[in-house]
């Protein structure tokens, strides 16, 4: 189940972080964890994790392989992974993921499509080699 | 051979007694070599071009920030600056204020730079480049009206408050680990709601309307203009207590 303390100990060391002052328009890519606090309009996209915060206000499609989704959205998002939609959340799109939890108070507006099996796997193997691969 | 280069701030009567300290110790340690001081030289880009031509091994700015600057400034791009990376270390001994640049290696004071000296910790230094001038720790500007520009995708606040792009870390208060060998420059805005943003880019364009850039607390610069990346460009001594890995 969604839990804030395992969401704080993930992204603790995110490499980025959007403030809840901040705008940001356009296609924003990343590669390590993203935390987003602020406002973001365009589409939103990393190999590794997203956090949005329960202020930020997201015009985009988001796609990563975990979601953590806490605020509002206004698009589309693909959680290749796991998809973790809080309380406070107010999401106008349509969800894809490889496992999902909602907490009651989530608003969804939008289709809920489970991703494929073997999607699922596939990521879930890409993760374990990532993990056991050693660092140089 | 070692060439020291003294800022010309260094002739005035307060820095005498730590300055007759410093030469006793460097040459304690048998440290000593050329020493040029800024203060009676008009071409200070040929004087430091000149010492690296001769075959110096070490080049020491005795001084600040603005000192560290000029030093870099005189050698890169120009011919002599292949040999220089190749070649020449460069090594700083702060005397004075405005001396983040050396806080920044591990080098609190004159006493400490000389042992830094001795042991050679060699660390390749990324550097800044703002338009034509380049920097060692950071260039900043305060973030209201101002608008960053990184590959596709523009960021801007409507709060005050303070951006930074930091190349090599000067204080440890971001609770950023900025990492001066990464080939990355880290973006950091805090405003006045006292909310963090941070975001790494090797390439970025930065428009305000209301300000200029300030880079390395020393010199503005007019927007926009672009803020780059330039990887692995100088070699410095640093001490064991830097403040990177």
């Amino acid at each position: 189940m969604f839990s804030k303390d395992s969401k704080l100990e993930k992204f603790k060391d995110a490499e980025t972080i959007i403030g809840s002052s901040i705008r940001v328009k356009g296609n924003f890519q990343g590669q390590g964890n993203i935390i987003v606090e602020g406002a973001l309009e365009g589409s939103l996209k990393t190999d590794a994790s997203i956090y949005i915060g329960n202020q930020a206000k997201i015009v985009a499609n988001t796609e990563a392989k975990d979601v953590i989704v806490n605020g509002e959205i206004h698009g589309n998002i693909k959680a290749k992974n796991y998809l973790a939609i809080g309380g406070t959340a107010k999401i106008f799109g349509d969800l894809q993921y490889g496992e999902i939890s909602i907490e009651r108070g989530a608003v969804i507006n939008g289709q809920l499509l489970m991703l494929p099996e073997d999607h699922k796997r596939g990521e879930k193997i890409k993760t374990e080699e990532k993990e056991n691969t050693p660092e140089k | 051979m070692h060439v020291y280069i003294y800022d010309d701030y260094l002739s005035k009567g307060k820095y005498h007694k730590t300055i007759n300290r410093l030469e006793i110790r460097l040459t304690d340690l048998g440290l000593n070599g050329k020493i040029i001081r800024l203060g009676g030289i008009k071409n200070i880009k040929g004087a430091i071009q000149n010492e690296i031509k001769l075959g110096a091994k070490t080049i020491i700015a005795v001084g600040n920030n603005q000192t560290v600057n000029k030093i870099i400034g005189a050698i890169i791009d120009t011919d002599l600056y292949g040999d220089f990376q190749k070649k020449t270390l460069l090594g700083i001994i702060p005397i004075g204020d405005d001396n983040s640049i050396a806080t920044s290696f591990g080098i609190k004071n004159e006493a400490e730079a000389c042992n830094i000296l001795l042991a050679r910790r060699i660390e390749k230094i990324d550097l800044g480049l703002v338009g034509k001038y380049y920097f060692l720790n950071q260039a900043s500007i305060q973030s209201s009206g101002t608008t960053i520009v990184i590959n596709n995708y523009s960021i801007e606040t409507g709060e005050k408050g303070e951006i930074k792009i930091i190349n090599l870390l000067s204080d440890n208060d971001t609770g950023i680990k900025s990492n001066p060998h990464d080939g990355l420059l880290d973006i950091y805005i805090k405003t006045r709601k006292k909310d963090k943003t941070c975001l790494t880019a090797k390439k970025l364009t930065i428009t305000s309307s209301e300000n200029r850039l300030l880079i390395d607390g020393v010199m503005e610069v007019e927007t926009p203009t672009d803020v780059e990346i330039m990887k692995d460009r100088v070699n410095v001594i640093v001490g064991k207590n830097r403040m990177f890995e």
